[in-house]
């Protein structure tokens, strides 16, 4: 199984949380630890009748998943590949905390099917920055404390990525347009605001 | 005016802030497992009756399909223990799946479990529930038809209102408000062995979770663990039990391995709870000048049919300002809807809504300025519990705000003030929230690796205790925050208290400080006794920690990491246990409240029916500020909630079935960022020793409470509409 062109099983799915795991270790903090019990070589993900061979880009590695059609991209993250930083707030198209990138473009993920993305080049929040080398926009959701609770974060921060590529007026009123797509019900609104801009230089 | 207090602003990046924007912070729906099953549930169709019968058989023939259970195969699920403390508290307290009986649409009566999230969703489609249906009971005016109760009475209210010479006598009404959290509630159950259960949580109140979730299972206490790492919010939402934890240990118990369940967002709108409907009368009289003389406030709030959720409404009329004659009488009307539970600043927020409301409609009556009004009306006592207040600074709230809000320049004529086609209106209101402490286990430990350890089984749900906690710590030690780990959300570690009502921070940091005062204490003890140390038979006072060196008064020094080495110690730790005033709140000799003043700018484009807030001018008098840059954004967001209080948010019930209507995020309109105000936000710098050593307060609701009435006064003051029943709906305004 090579780096680039990984099966996912149950093994490798787990190798990928250890992953997660140890670059949370690496930072003054809070334990993050995951109770994950021993699992045996054979125990392998369940495939369902008329699942399909599905290979997805994402953050640059491609990922081969046997997955039913109706699997959301959404879901197909989250509970099949372990990419947990990208989140479900609707299921509907709403809220816009499913937010990634494809090809570039911002996209609910929720609202499309993983299917129908092979050969997309899709980008997570996990694909954005690292702790250590976090994106501009990343760190400037830092800096300006753009969130509390943090579960629509990865969402505002994806669209707002995206957004800096988009014809975007300057003005605050313009950003608060673009970025309305993405709900924050703890209301960080101001200083998501004061994040992009900073990072537009505006 | 120029000697009011303020805190200087000042930013700083958050402890958990790296995790938080690179979307490894986990949340209770990131915990995944090998062999996890997926859990969905069937919610009813019908406002009230009984199931008639369930037919699973299409869903348990599907492939990948686990289980469908009900209440026939479900196994025994117990009642808890209810009680009004924080320890065994639950707002639903049926277990789910106990009889037949059906009293709320969207009431769970089934599960699928399947291998994978989509079998379980289709299974759960294909699960067909017949009902004996009956006509349920919805809607109508709200009495006080049960748990009647006088909250509480002084004077002779209904004389000095009857002999008031300025008076007004209305009706306020507050709709179902939904918490909405982005975070769906979830549970993933993991049955360690055969009675050891770790459930993740969305919980901002992990103990409670424990007790409670240990009786409905009937295992030990001890053998429940509940971890909520990080929480997507709860705003209250999240403080107590609900059935579907129950559904997921339940089946994860049955088919001996992990379950994860996450509630849809039609769920969040019928089975974790919601701010009831309130109506509410008020009677505000003053003589001609102004100061009031009598206060009756009478509420009813929406309940379900059998449980004790009441809107505690009335809870702050007795003591906001000075009135002589006071009494507060309370209620609820049962509907067949599903069960209330609180939400951000229950009680105190729609009762604001009223009694400000009723305090602006009787500046108008006096022709007085409503600031002017509310400063006249101000005191130094609190009447209803006859104590000083320990530290009250509303006036000065007051004051500030209207200067950087610009309030002078208000003309008080209606529809007066334009801004190009948008009618400008001013309005304003004054917020107040009790401040308590809980009781607070915590440990704080200096490991031989060179690191300090806090461990708390609180929550941090937003408002920024992994940050308060470390922060406190480096102050206390001077050990770089880098160095610093703070451990919360597991029932594992020492017992901390509930994230909800604005306390948990000033319960949790005087617990930490005092572990680390005893940490430090015991490493200084060990190093003075033991013979490896080079520090050997110095006294008390021959000896020092700071920034994490320890140094002897005849010279030596040694780093804490090193010292515990020579020592042959894995750690130093200290253990502490704060107790809070909630128990003996009668005893106290002074009433500590937080208050503040919102003052609210709105235009009102009348060519284009459309309403929106403008700007926000809020000052808050909380006590001292542990935590600038996260305190401030509280209270910014908490008025982001109350322009969704004052303008869109309600969920609209179908009166034939009680099915919601708009249980969804588009349709219950909730703010987003086009909505969003500016705000400018000011803290004044009161530090209150009598709330506890850290003079802290707590700011997790006070920042809604004044928003919708300061909201509608300003609607009135551009349109001359009086909007009594929130939000304000566009056709409110369309006649004008
Ligand atoms: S989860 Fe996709 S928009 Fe809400
Ligand atoms: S930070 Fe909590 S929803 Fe945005």
């Amino acid at each position: 199984m090579s780096e680039e062109n990984s099966k996912v099983s149950r093994r490798s799915f787990l190798r990928h949380a250890g992953v997660a795991g140890a670059g949370v270790a690496a930072l003054p903090l809070i334990s993050n630890a995951q109770n994950a019990p021993p699992i045996s070589e054979s125990e392998k993900p369940y495939v369902p009748d008329g699942a399909q061979d599905v290979r997805l880009n994402i953050n640059g590695k491609n990922y081969d998943l046997k997955i039913e059609p109706r699997v959301t991209l959404l879901d197909c993250l989250r509970e099949n590949l372990n990419l947990t930083g990208t989140k479900k707030g609707c299921d509907h198209g709403q809220c816009g905390a499913c937010t990634i990138h494809v090809n570039g473009k911002r996209v609910n993920s929720c609202l499309s099917l993983a299917i129908a993305h092979q050969g997309d080049a899709i980008t997570t929040i996990e694909g954005l920055g690292t702790t250590q080398k976090p994106h501009p926009m990343q760190k400037a959701f830092m800096e300006h404390d753009a969130y509390q609770c943090g579960y629509c974060t990865s969402g505002q921060i994806m669209s707002a990525t995206a957004l800096l590529k988009e014809p975007c007026g300057k003005a605050a009123g313009d950003v608060r347009e673009a970025m309305s797509g993405n709900i924050c019900r703890c209301g960080a609104y101001k200083n998501i605001l004061e994040a992009i801009q900073d990072v537009r230089g505006v | 005016m120029d000697k009011i207090q303020t805190v200087k602003p000042s930013r700083e990046a958050r402890h958990d802030a790296p995790l938080k924007v690179t979307g490894q912070a986990k949340y209770t729906s990131d915990f995944n497992f090998p062999r996890m099953a997926y859990a969905v549930p069937v919610c009813a169709t019908v406002g009230k009756g009984k199931i008639r019968a369930i037919d699973s058989s299409s869903a348990r023939a599907m492939k990948g399909v686990l289980g469908v259970y009900s209440r026939e195969n479900i196994g025994a699920l117990y009642r808890p223990t209810k009680e009004a403390s924080m320890d065994y508290r639950i707002d639903e307290a049926r277990p789910p799946f106990e009889d037949d009986l059906i009293t709320y649409y969207g009431q769970y009566v089934a599960v699928a479990v399947a291998e994978t999230f989509e079998l379980a969703q289709a299974a759960a489609k294909a699960v067909k529930v017949s009902y004996v249906s009956e006509k349920p009971k919805l809607g109508g005016k709200l009495e006080q038809e049960d748990l009647k109760k006088t909250d509480h009475e002084r004077g002779d209210a209904a004389k000095a209102f009857a002999q008031a010479e300025v008076k007004v006598d209305h009706v306020y009404v507050t709709p179902t408000e939904v918490h909405n959290p982005i975070e769906l509630h979830a549970t993933v159950a993991h049955w360690t062995s055969p009675d050891k259960v770790t459930l993740y949580e969305t919980s901002q109140a992990i103990h409670a979770q424990r007790n409670v979730m240990a009786q409905i299972l009937g295992i030990p206490r001890e053998n429940v663990q509940v971890i909520t790492k990080f929480l997507g919010s709860g705003f209250g939402g999240k403080l107590w039990c609900w059935p579907h934890s129950a559904i997921a240990a339940a089946t994860a118990r049955k088919l001996n391995r992990p379950v994860k369940l996450v509630t849809d967002r039609h769920m969040a709108f019928t089975n974790v709870g919601h701010r009831p409907r309130t109506e509410q009368r008020i009677q505000l009289g003053a003589d001609k000048n102004g100061k009031f003389k009598a206060l009756i406030h009478d509420y009813a709030s929406q309940s379900s049919m059998d449980d004790e959720y009441k809107e505690n409404c009335g809870e702050v009329s007795g003591f906001l300002y000075g009135v002589s004659d006071v009494k507060v009488t309370s209620g609820v009307a049962r509907r067949n809807q599903s069960v209330p539970t609180a939400m951000r600043g229950p009680g105190a927020v729609p009762g604001l809504h009223a009694l400000e409301s009723a305090v602006d409609e009787l500046a108008i009556a006096l022709n007085m300025d409503p600031v002017a009004l509310r400063i006249l009306n101000d005191t130094n006592d609190d009447q209803m519990t006859k104590k000083p207040f320990s530290s009250r600074h509303l006036k000065e709230c007051l004051e500030l705000g209207a200067q950087k809000f610009g309030w002078s320049k208000r003309n008080a004529k209606i529809g007066s003030m334009k801004d190009g086609d948008e009618i400008i209106g001013y309005g304003v209101a004054a917020c107040t929230w009790p401040a308590r402490r809980l009781d607070a286990d915590a440990a704080v430990e200096f490991t031989r690796d060179g690191r300090v350890k806090i461990s708390c089984g609180t929550h941090d749900v937003g408002t920024g205790m992994y940050t308060v906690l470390a922060n406190i710590v480096h102050e206390e030690t001077g050990i770089a925050k880098d160095k610093i780990d703070v451990e919360l959300g597991d029932t594992n570690l020492p017992k901390g208290p509930i994230a909800g009502g604005s306390m948990a921070t000033g319960s949790v940091v005087p617990a930490v400080v005092e572990a680390c005062k005893k940490a430090k204490k015991n490493l200084l003890t060990a190093a003075t006794k033991i013979q490896s140390s080079p520090f050997k038979g110095l006294k008390d006072d021959e000896i020092k920690f700071e920034k994490g060196l320890v140094t002897g008064k005849r010279g030596g020094k040694m780093d804490f990491a090193s010292l515990l080495k020579k020592l042959n110690m894995s750690s130093a730790a200290g253990l502490a246990s704060v107790k809070g005033n909630m128990a003996a709140m009668d005893k106290e000799k002074f009433s500590t409240k937080s208050f503040g003043a919102q003052f609210v700018e709105i235009g009102w484009n009348p060519l284009l029916a459309k309403l929106r807030v403008r700007r926000v001018v809020s000052v808050i008098d909380a006590g001292r500020i542990i935590n600038f840059q996260p305190a401030r954004n509280q209270i910014e967001g908490a008025i982001v909630m109350g322009v969704g209080m004052g303008l869109f948010e309600y969920a609209v019930t179908d009166a034939r079935d009680g099915f919601i209507a708009n249980a969804n995020l588009a349709d219950y309109v909730m703010p987003v960022h086009a909505d969003c105000p500016e705000i400018d936000v000011t803290f004044l710098d009161y530090p209150d020793k009598e709330a506890n050593a850290y003079g802290a307060r707590g700011v997790g609701e006070i920042g809604l409470a004044g928003i919708a009435p300061a909201i509608c006064a300003a609607v009135h003051h551009a349109t001359g509409v009086r909007v009594r029943e929130l939000p304000v709906r566009i056709e409110d305004l369309l006649a004008t």
